[in-house]
């Protein structure tokens, strides 16, 4: 239902150098206005960063958290519907001026992603729902790696009843195909992780554990993989259902990747 | 040898038997519904209007259960409602033995559905302060309102009483809120005040599922004193038009006037204080804030024996709609904080009735919550109604766009919890354990004491089904005692007065509700479980009216009556 702590954007901005892009001045002063906690400064700046350059998932990244940060110091708990719903309504411009962006339609899911905490459990499911069809739009113009990712891992938070976790089986099995045909990064070890997670919500235990096990041969100090394969049972249900919990916010700051 | 094996055969039974009873020891209520002879099965209504098949999935409701001594022969009666268009009400008359008699047909009460009208839930309440419970039936439909003549018999007094207006009904309380001495009327309304039986346009569905104000809201009519009410709702500042599944009232601010919450199902609940001079004031955001839950239940009670009253609100947790019920604590300032994680009591399904009470007598209040929306066929709806919800730019109020629910089932087959109050700070669900965690379609819950034996006993009703009657059959062990209160300046069923008993060193505090709870109405008489402490010390009664009263001498153990003005006043 909803995409997860850390996706790992790397592809992209690996690739990129970090402050060669255009909107480096804006994105460089929001990031100042943000560590010192003007956050209105940090929103308006960042803003700026993202229409500079609507394709950079690093720039929408941090938009994204300014707002979150200033809207949750105003108001405690989940922040206002409102303060999201401006950010919503910032990225459907951007998508609207750049229709073939398709990190712009990312960034835009991701917005959803950010505002479903704050919203009723209905406006979740519709919030949810919206986040894939940008996902969806973002793949159909480019199938990347972070966006089947995303989208894939974005299925598996749907409750069983909705029958979408084989959906994000086979979007993340297109990730791993990817991943595996290219030298090893840090970060593909999520995809590991999230598989493994949609082979047991789609009761293949046996493939769950075959591809935590190839995981943990790969990336062997990944607490989160060593977790799933120490448990059984119920135990594994309760943690991986816990870990699914739609209920529970997503840390969607990506600032890792481009720090690693 | 053969003398040895019937004696190890003889102990293999003896050992079974007291292996059998201890278990029946452990389990403190029994399902004594069919020997009571208060089985009658409560049937939803069916439509006949071109939306007939979505309207099925949206109102199975109407099964109530509500309680009163309505011919004051000392014992607990129920009123129970059918749905169905021609569906009787039931009037069971308790014949002294935990059996009842049904004699709704004889007292002229039992005609509360046809072709205009479905009956919703029931409400007694004196409202001409006559000493003799009367019955408001209420309806989808035009609510009833029956006086009780004292002689087995009703009569159907709606209309010169002004109470009649097309309401699509839903609850209802009764209390004084301007300590005029009379008891004042307050209407849950669900669906707004259009012909559900003969819809003339299809918009009539809740245009949101989190923030919808095109319900039925809430009527307000003041009690003339003179058998008349008059509609004050926007006089005295009560205007709503949520979807309103429930009532609750009682003082949170203990400054004598009764404050109401109103629990809306698509929307936001809200919270009226009352300010004491005739009017109440919305102070939603203030006191809990806005929410968008499916509010469906209220119920009002010191669970943490702090002196105030806290709240707890049923909500809807699947796994489809993870919302969690609401447990306010009551921080004492018109502030409440949920609790309901931290204890709990959140995570109780599609939740509907639940009521405190102390069922095992140790002196604080346990929970119990029916839930359950539509047990069917073995697929489920839910998908069906989030490929609605999911579809852009739906008119959810137009009904057309709901998908029928068919045999399907929504929420269905869940357990019902029993929640043990251990000394305020959690709760244990000990359902299983008495057998108490039926999976029928739970609507309403009616709490009373009804073989007189200081043991409170459990009327459950459930949609489209038959209803339970649990009798509690808990040990003697703890102590106990409970008032019936009679007033004389204020209100005669009192209605509202607190009071507060001293015991074993802790003082507790207790209400007397007029009709709180989705569905049901428990008891008037307020029920005390003392744990071991044989003696009480005092009880203070703040009665209606405002004036504070002291009561010593007070046995344990027992029933007594106590009227306003017969204690020593308190200032």
């Amino acid at each position: 239902m909803r995409s997860r702590r850390h996706v790992i954007l790397g592809l992209l901005l690996a690739a990129a150098p970090v402050l060669a892009g255009p909107g480096d001045d804006a994105f460089e002063k929001g990031e100042q206005a943000l560590a010192s906690r003007d956050f209105g400064s940090a929103v308006s700046q960042l803003q700026q960063a993202v229409e500079a350059d609507p394709d950079s998932i690093r720039n929408a990244s941090e938009y994204r958290q300014a707002v979150l940060r200033q809207t949750v110091a105003a108001h405690p708990r989940e922040g206002a519907v409102a303060d999201f719903d401006k950010e919503i309504a910032f990225f459907e411009k951007v998508v609207g001026a750049h229709p073939n962006s398709a990190n712009a339609y990312l960034n835009f899911g991701f917005a959803y992603v950010d505002k479903i905490p704050a919203a009723g459990s209905i406006t979740q499911v519709i919030m949810a729902n919206t986040a894939l069809t940008q996902f969806t739009k973002a793949i159909d113009l480019k199938p990347t790696w972070i966006a089947l990712y995303t989208r894939g891992n974005s299925y598996l938070y749907w409750p069983k009843i909705f029958g979408r976790a084989g959906l994000g089986v086979a979007d993340l099995e297109r990730a791993y195909a990817m991943q595996k045909a290219e030298p090893k990064k840090s970060y593909h070890v999520r995809v590991y992780i999230s598989l493994g997670d949609g082979y047991w919500k789609t009761e293949n235990l046996d493939k769950a554990k075959a591809i935590w096990k190839e995981g943990v041969a790969q990336f062997p100090d990944s607490q989160p993989l060593k977790d799933r394969l120490a448990r059984q049972g119920d135990d594994l249900d309760t943690y991986i259902n816990n870990v699914l919990d739609p209920n529970k916010r997503v840390d969607t700051d990506l600032k890792e990747l481009w720090r690693q | 040898m053969k003398r040895i094996v019937v004696i190890a055969a003889f102990v293999a039974c003896l050992a079974a038997v007291l292996a059998a009873s201890e278990a029946v020891s452990e389990r403190w209520f029994e399902d004594v519904t069919k020997q009571a002879g208060i089985n009658s099965r409560h049937s939803n209504r069916i439509f006949d209007n071109p939306y007939a098949n979505i309207m099925a999935g949206y109102t199975a409701l109407g099964a109530s259960a509500t309680v009163a001594d309505y011919d004051g022969d000392g014992y607990e009666d129920v009123f129970v409602t059918d749905s169905k268009i021609d569906g009787k009400n039931h009037l069971y008359h308790n014949n002294h033995n935990f059996t009842f008699t049904d004699v709704a047909e004889k007292a002229g009460i039992a005609n509360g559905n046809d072709e205009n009208d479905a009956t919703a839930d029931a409400l007694w309440f004196d409202f001409n302060n006559d000493g003799k419970p009367d019955l408001l039936v209420v309806r989808f439909g035009h609510n009833q309102l029956f006086q009780n003549m004292g002689n087995g018999r009703f009569k159907d007094v709606s209309k010169q009483a002004g109470i009649d207006a097309y309401k699509n009904a839903i609850t209802a309380v009764a209390f004084d809120y301007d300590r005029d001495g009379y008891l004042d009327l307050f209407v849950g309304s669900y669906f707004a005040p259009v012909n559900i039986f003969k819809p003339e346009s299809p918009r009539f569905f809740p245009e949101s599922f989190e923030t919808a104000n095109n319900g039925g809201g809430l009527t307000v009519y003041h009690n003339n004193g003179n058998g008349t009410f008059t509609n004050v709702t926007e006089k005295i500042g009560m205007k709503t038009s949520g979807w309103v599944l429930d009532l609750g009232h009682a003082d949170a601010d203990n400054d004598g006037f009764d404050d109401l919450y109103v629990a809306c199902d698509f929307g936001t609940d809200r919270f009226f204080h009352n300010n004491g001079n005739g009017t109440f004031t919305d102070i939603t955001e203030k006191a809990i804030g806005f929410d968008s839950k499916k509010g469906m239940n209220v119920d009002w009670a010191d669970y943490d024996n702090d002196g105030l009253l806290d709240i707890y609100v049923t909500n809807i947790t699947d796994d489809y709609m993870r919302e969690g019920n609401f447990l306010w604590h009551n921080n004492g300032n018109l502030t409440f904080t949920d609790v309901s994680r931290e204890t709990g009591t959140s995570e109780t399904g599609w939740g509907w009735g639940a009521k405190f009470f102390d069922y095992d007598n140790d002196g604080w209040l346990d929970l119990y919550v029916v839930n359950g929306w539509v047990s069917a066929g073995k697929d489920s709806y839910v998908p069906d109604i989030f490929a609605m919800v999911i579809k852009p730019g739906i008119d959810f109020a137009d009904a057309r766009n709901w998908p029928p629910m068919g045999n399907k089932s929504l929420s269905g087959y869940e357990k019902k919890k029993l929640f043990h109050n251990e000394k305020g700070q959690v709760f244990k669900d000990e359902a299983k354990r008495h057998g108490v965690d039926s999976v029928r379609d739970g609507r309403g819950i009616a709490i009373a004491d009804f073989d007189n034996d200081g043991r409170l006993d459990m009327f459950v009703a459930n949609a489209n089904g038959e209803p339970y009657l649990y009798r509690n059959t808990m040990p003697l062990q703890n102590h106990w005692v409970d008032f019936v209160l009679e007033g004389t300046k204020s209100n005669r069923t009192a209605v509202g007065a607190q009071v507060r008993l001293t015991a074993g060193g802790a003082t507790r505090l207790q209400f007397i509700s007029g009709g709180n709870s989705f569905a049901g109405q428990s008891s008037s008489r307020v029920h005390f479980g003392l744990g071991d402490a044989a003696k009480v010390d005092q009880i203070e009664v703040r009665w209606p009216a405002g004036e504070r009263e002291v009561f010593t001498g007070i046995t344990v153990d027992k029933i007594q009556k106590i009227v306003e003005g017969s204690g020593k006043r308190k200032s």
